[in-house]
């Protein structure tokens, strides 16, 4: 019917449809896939715990809760002890906090649904962040504002790499409701004003004859001194350790 | 029927196809705009490893926890257990002993930050114990820890309170290092605008330390 010249044109046309079709599929999957999928996840807890609750309203600390994110690969959700520090005197009776009740009882633990997860091939360390004075808030977004957390990044390692890459466009720089250290005082003045709680304060090196303390009293009493390249006082990833963009930083 | 509008044929099909994938996505509860539910996982690689990973469940133990408690009498490596009990105040006075922190701006930065996380959600961050919490009557008659009484107690007391806790005040001990609980209370004297005195012990007790 056709001329053999059409419908060869035809035929390339499909393929071509076809493969970028499948460009794009590859682009989506491999691409924006923990952009779409991941971004915004935010299950069902158990509890009905409100960060902006606790952390925004009564401007409770994100280390009080997540103690040891200093110090440890992980940042530990809290234990049910933690809870109870303020719950045998807070609201003792409350139905909604039945089950926090029941676990510190029976000491079996409440089983928090977990929402940021690297994939087991790759190895994300906290306390590394924490100490170059990386604010939470700009790996896991405004936390304090979140009735129920919700995923704010991608974690691929695209991300990673951008701020790796380049920290001075990523970084937040830590804020005092994170109760991440930056060897600077605070006013106490300024603090029980909350708007200052929530702003980024700048970074600050310690001053030189400080460094030496740092190693006596240091954080959790491992020997640290403050890392000793600084972009605006955070230590610049590409001078660190064996390199930020070298595979086995992050794959081992 | 032309080449033309095969083509446009094909693209509307690609077109639906593509629409009924994003409908099947957002109903099967994939796409975290709409949903609750676990992103799905195509090709799972290795993304989930048979190893223990802290705070998450382990098939391999009967109660599923992959963090181990410590045998009984044991103590992990690293770890300061506090030997007082809540009520040992008098044992307190003597055996809590400033290892020789230095009082440098560092350590009360330290000691600010410290106190921040955790102390001011009770005590307040000017240790007025008025924080929001306080504010909102949610919990009545926790101290003002500037007042003459509590400015009183020596630094050993204090010690004796942050790592045993006092009736509704719980311990710290596990979460504050023995050295962070020293940065603490020198920056808690300075809320307290007072020097502070190492132990109220009878000097002949202080005599045998
Ligand atoms: C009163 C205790 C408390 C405070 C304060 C608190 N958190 Fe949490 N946080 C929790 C609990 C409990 C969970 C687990 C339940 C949930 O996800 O809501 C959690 C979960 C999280 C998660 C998700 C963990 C996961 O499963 O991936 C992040 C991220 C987080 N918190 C960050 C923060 C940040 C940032 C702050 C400070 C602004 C903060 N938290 C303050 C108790 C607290
Ligand atoms: C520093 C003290 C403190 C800690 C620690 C704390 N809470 Fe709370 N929580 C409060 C206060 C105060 C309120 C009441 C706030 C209000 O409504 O004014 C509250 C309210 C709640 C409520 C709402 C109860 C209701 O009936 O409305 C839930 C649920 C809750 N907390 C869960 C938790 C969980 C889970 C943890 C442990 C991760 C926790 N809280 C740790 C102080 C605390
Ligand atoms: C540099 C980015 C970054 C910063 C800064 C950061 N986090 Fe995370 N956080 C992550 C990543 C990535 C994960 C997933 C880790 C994993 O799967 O092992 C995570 C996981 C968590 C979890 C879940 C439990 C876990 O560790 O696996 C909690 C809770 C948490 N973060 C709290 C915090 C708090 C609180 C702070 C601030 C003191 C903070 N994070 C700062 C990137 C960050
Ligand atoms: C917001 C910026 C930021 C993000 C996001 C971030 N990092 Fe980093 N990372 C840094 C900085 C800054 C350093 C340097 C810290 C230092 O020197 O103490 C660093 C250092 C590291 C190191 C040590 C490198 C070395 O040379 O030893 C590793 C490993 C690492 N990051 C892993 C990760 C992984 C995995 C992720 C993603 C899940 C991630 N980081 C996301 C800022 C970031
Ligand atoms: C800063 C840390 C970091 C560095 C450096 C890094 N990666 Fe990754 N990589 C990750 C993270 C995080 C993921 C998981 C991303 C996800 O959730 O899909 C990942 C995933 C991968 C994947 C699996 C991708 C997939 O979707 O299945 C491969 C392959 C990979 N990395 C290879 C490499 C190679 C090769 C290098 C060295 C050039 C490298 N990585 C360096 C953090 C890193
Ligand atoms: C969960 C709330 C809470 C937290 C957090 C808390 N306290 Fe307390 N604190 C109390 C309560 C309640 C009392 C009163 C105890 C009593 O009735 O004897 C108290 C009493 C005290 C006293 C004795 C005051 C006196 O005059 O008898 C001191 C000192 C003290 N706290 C210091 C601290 C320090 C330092 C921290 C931080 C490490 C801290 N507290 C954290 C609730 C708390």
């Amino acid at each position: 019917m056709f001329s053999r010249r059409f419908d060869m044109g035809v035929k390339i046309g499909g393929a071509v449809l076809g493969a970028s079709v499948l460009c794009v599929f590859l682009v989506i999957f491999f691409g924006v896939r923990n952009t779409v999928a991941d971004v915004g996840y935010r299950p069902e807890q158990p509890v009905p715990f409100s960060h902006k609750l606790h952390a925004g309203q009564l401007n409770i600390s994100c280390q009080y809760c997540h103690a040891g994110v200093e110090n440890s690969a992980h940042s530990p959700v809290p234990t049910t002890q933690t809870c109870m520090n303020c719950h045998t005197a807070v609201l003792p009776e409350s139905p909604k906090l039945q089950l926090v009740r029941d676990s510190y009882e029976k000491g079996t633990p409440i089983e928090w649904i977990r929402i940021h997860k690297v994939p087991d091939y790759a190895h994300f360390n906290h306390s590394r962040h924490i100490r170059a004075q990386i604010d939470c808030k700009s790996c896991h977004g405004p936390v304090e504002e979140m009735g129920v957390v919700s995923q704010f990044k991608p974690l691929s390692m695209g991300w990673c790499l951008d701020c790796h890459r380049n920290p001075e466009a990523n970084i937040v720089g830590a804020r005092p409701i994170s109760g991440v250290f930056t060897g600077q005082m605070h006013k106490v003045k300024d603090l029980l004003d909350s708007t200052y709680l929530y702003k980024p304060i700048p970074a600050q090196v310690a001053a030189a004859s400080d460094l030496k303390d740092m190693v006596t009293p240091s954080f959790g009493q491992k020997q640290s001194p403050l890392p000793k390249y600084h972009v605006d006082g955070i230590p610049h990833p590409k001078k660190a350790g064996i390199g930020p963009e070298n595979c086995s930083a992050c794959h081992y | 029927m032309n080449a033309t509008n095969r083509i446009a044929r094909l693209f509307w099909i690609a077109l639906a196809a593509a629409f009924a994938g994003f409908v099947v996505m957002v109903l099967s509860g994939n796409i975290t705009w709409f949903s609750t539910a676990r992103p799905l996982e195509f090709l799972n690689n290795m993304d989930h490893q048979f190893k223990a990973i802290p705070q998450s469940g382990n098939t391999f133990f009967a109660d599923r926890a992959s963090v181990r408690t410590a045998v009984e009498g044991t103590v992990a490596r690293g770890q300061q257990v506090y030997p007082l009990g809540q009520g040992d105040i008098d044992k307190a006075e003597t055996a809590n002993v400033n290892p020789g922190v230095p009082r440098t701006d560092f350590v009360l930065a330290r000691g600010q930050n410290r106190f921040n996380v955790f102390c001011s959600a009770c005590h307040g961050y000017d240790a007025h114990s008025n924080p929001p919490m306080v504010r909102r009557q949610r919990w009545l008659g926790i101290p003002d820890l500037t007042r003459p009484q509590t400015a009183a107690l020596s630094d050993a007391r204090i010690y004796h309170i942050i790592s045993a806790g006092q009736n509704l005040m719980p311990s710290y001990a596990d979460k504050i290092t023995p050295v962070d609980r020293w940065a603490i209370i020198y920056y808690l004297r300075t809320l307290q605008g007072v020097q502070g005195v190492a132990s109220n012990a009878p000097a002949s007790t202080q005599q045998v330390q």
